[in-house]
């Protein structure tokens, strides 16, 4: 199962994915996340470091073939695809394969067709599979996203990142890429506000899945750098994801 | 088949990867070393399956240990040549065993076992049974097969040396290989999302403009997506050698272009030079005032003696458009001894980025190298003249007999204009690299690599 999550920088994506992993690695499942946003800062919320990103291993690749530096009765594929999974940070509960910058200039079209069909096949051994996607729209227009099962966006209560959630909304539509399931999830919502901001949410003719109001707790941990993946149980973003989770599994 | 081995055969585990929380020890790879090798050997006993060294049984969850797999063959028509390309199969093979992980190559492989496999019993030398059974089947040529796994680090690594040296003879000999060694060339797709009208031709003397795929990598990626756009080209009827010219070639190259294309020379810019999509690492552009070629690549910032920046004259020339005198290039391909040479090759080049000179140090002729100007040298098409003559670059000759000679006439049998650069001061308008003339009485005027200078440009609203 795939699932994305999508929405303007700074809305609580982040969140979003981090808490997904906490619960889905309770069941004892294989899962990997994709970071797929060049400014994110997954590892930091799941606490782990990171070496390298496919962005690294591209620019590598690209300079080894630069210099001449491939040997010539060895192939591409193989190569990368070992540098990819030399990426991959493993630990016990979950997986990570981060995107990392975007490629620099020159041809990038043959080492991103080998890309796209090594991360499938690394995709394809797992059974939850949480995309963490830019909130620019490059993936959606490069279909890279084309087998997600459900796309979850998350907006604040900002006009710009509800403006982002239907953007991404409608672009699903116009480039008919099929997800089974779209929904919006609301963060950072003030207390007394939410009558009002659903009905401005409603406007964007998503689905709302869910709604986290301004908590502490993240605010606390952010400032502290203190992993949210970390958050305890109890606390109101956990609760409101675990009854996502619980719908869409 | 494989009844004897504790965990399911078949293609069907290609692909399958096994995660550091799923496996019970992990074989060579980024943290060890390990290698694989297949040779052609005289006294293999067939079916000889072993492993040198501890077994998994005595090994211990979670660590990581060095890991080699020697394959021996023998069979009445194997030849050396082949050992390369048999061993390849290792990695495909390797991977239809359930719970193996294999990747990549040669020295680079990076393997795991699932605690799964573990658990149904499964051993090394079971890995080395199926082995042994999937080559025989894979490659009836293969007559008898033996397969030894050595596990124990002063083995391993007196193994990879060993191993290594043979590769790189290998290597040796695949530079080697030519457009004349083999039947294929392959065809490119990749870039016809955005340049409809283009095929890249990709030959073991020609790699594909991105510089990112050469002939092995085709092959590799023809067998492995059929589908996929990369395809085998039979090369079937030579119409020139030196050229680079294949009939094949060229009823591939209409058929998937549309019919934009339908005529392309492998190794020249003039008359059929081959497309670009865009993608190109450099671009080779003929400069008629020299009769010679300047190449630019893509990092280079600056002004070309053309007067115009990389960019610009990529836009000219890509897209799929066959445009004469320029043709897109990888700097593998200025690697490679067939190089340009219906033009001349490197006796034909007048002007480089200095970069690339340095790296191409190697591989351009010793006698021209230092007769071949960069940035740092000549900018201007009279300061790179001055340059030429000074060094007495071979390419003095051809311009001594177009001025000795009828006035222009081109091997190609068009007519070429070539204007006297006059001292005056005059302002380039326009530049191209091919323009017509809107004429009447059924003649058409086309200028070859035109430059267009004016007196004065005179701009004026309507």
């Amino acid at each position: 199962m795939i699932i994305a999550v999508s929405g303007k920088g700074g809305t609580g994506k982040t969140l979003v994915s981090s808490i997904l992993v906490k619960l889905l690695s309770k069941k004892d499942k294989n899962i990997l996340i994709i970071d797929a946003d060049p400014d994110s800062n997954i590892p930091e919320v799941l606490g782990i470091d990171v070496e390298k990103t496919v962005g690294d291993v591209r620019e590598e690749l690209k300079k080894d073939i630069n210099n001449g530096n491939i040997p010539p009765g060895t192939n591409k594929w193989d190569i990368l695809d070992y540098k990819i999974m030399e990426s991959i940070v493993e630990t016990q509960d979950f997986d990570l394969l981060m995107m990392g910058r975007p490629e620099g200039s020159g041809c990038y079209c043959a080492v991103n067709n080998m890309l796209r069909k090594i991360i499938e096949t690394i995709s394809s051994n797992y059974d939850y599979i949480i995309i963490d996607t830019e909130a620019g729209l490059e993936h959606l227009s490069r279909r890279t996203t084309q087998s997600v099962d459900t796309m979850l966006i998350v907006s604040d209560s900002s006009r710009r990142g509800l403006h982002t959630a239907s953007r991404v909304g409608k672009l699903t539509e116009e480039l008919d890429l099929s997800f089974k399931n779209m929904y919006l999830i609301l963060n950072r919502v003030k207390m007394g506000n939410e009558a009002e901001l659903s009905k401005k949410a409603q406007e964007t003719g998503l689905e709302i899945i869910g709604l986290i109001h301004d908590d502490k707790d993240v605010v606390n941990y952010d400032l502290e750098g203190k992993p949210l993946i970390d958050l305890p149980d109890d606390s109101e973003p956990v609760m409101v994801i675990k009854k996502i989770v619980d719908k869409l599994l | 088949m494989f009844s004897d081995i504790p965990v399911d055969v078949s293609p069907m585990h290609e692909g399958e990867r096994i995660r550091a929380a799923n496996m019970f020890v992990e074989l060579a790879g980024p943290k060890s070393i390990g290698a694989e090798l297949v040779q052609v050997d005289e006294s293999v006993k067939d079916g000889e399956y072993k492993v040198i060294g501890p077994e998994l049984s005595d090994m211990t969850k979670g660590e990581i240990y060095p890991f080699c797999i020697k394959i021996d063959i023998k069979g009445e028509k194997l030849e050396k040549e082949l050992e390369g390309v048999i061993e390849r199969r290792t990695h495909d093979l390797c991977n239809y065993v359930q719970g193996f992980m294999h990747l990549n190559q040669r020295d680079q492989i990076w393997c795991r076992v699932s605690t799964e496999a573990i658990d149904s019993g499964f051993k090394l030398v079971d890995l080395a049974k199926a082995l042994g059974i999937l080559f025989k089947e894979e490659f009836p040529i293969i007559e008898s097969i033996s397969v030894t796994i050595l596990t124990k680090k002063e083995d391993v690594e007196e193994f990879v040396n060993k191993a290594r040296e043979i590769y790189s003879a290998r290597d040796e000999r695949a530079r080697e290989l030519s457009d004349e060694d083999v039947d294929v060339f392959y065809g490119c797709l990749m870039c016809q999302s955005f340049a409809p009208t283009h095929m890249c031709v990709v030959t073991p003397d020609r790699t594909a403009l991105c510089g990112a795929i050469n002939w092995f990598d085709c092959r590799a990626s023809a067998k492995m997506d059929p589908d996929g756009s990369i395809f085998e080209i039979e090369k079937g009827e030579v119409l020139d050698d030196v050229k680079g010219e294949y009939k094949n070639v060229n009823e591939i190259i209409a058929q998937k272009t549309q019919g934009e294309t339908d005529r392309v020379f492998l190794h020249s810019v003039f008359e059929y030079p081959h497309t670009s999509c865009g993608c190109f690492e450099a671009v080779a552009f003929y400069i008629p005032e020299l009769d010679g070629i300047g190449i630019v690549d893509r990092d280079f910032s600056g002004e070309t003696p053309l007067g115009i920046p990389f960019s610009s004259m990529a836009g000219q020339c890509s897209g799929g458009k066959q445009v004469e005198g320029f043709t897109g290039l990888s700097l593998e391909y200025m690697r490679s001894p067939k190089f340009l040479q219906a033009d001349g090759a490197y006796e034909r080049i007048v002007w480089l980025p200095s970069e690339i000179k340095e790296s191409l140090k190697e591989f351009i002729p010793k006698e021209i190298f230092d007769k071949i100007p960069t940035n740092e040298e000549a900018t201007t098409i009279s300061d790179i003249k001055t340059f030429l003559k000074e060094k007495n670059h071979p390419v003095l000759e051809r311009i001594e007999n177009t001025n000795d000679g009828e006035e222009g006439i081109e091997a190609t049998g068009e007519i070429a204009m070539e204007a006297e650069p006059t001292n005056q001061e005059f302002v380039p308008v326009a530049s191209a690299s091919e323009m017509s003339v809107p004429t009447s009485g059924g003649v058409k005027i086309i200028f070859k690599n035109a430059k267009i200078y004016a007196e004065k440009v005179i701009i004026k609203k309507k």
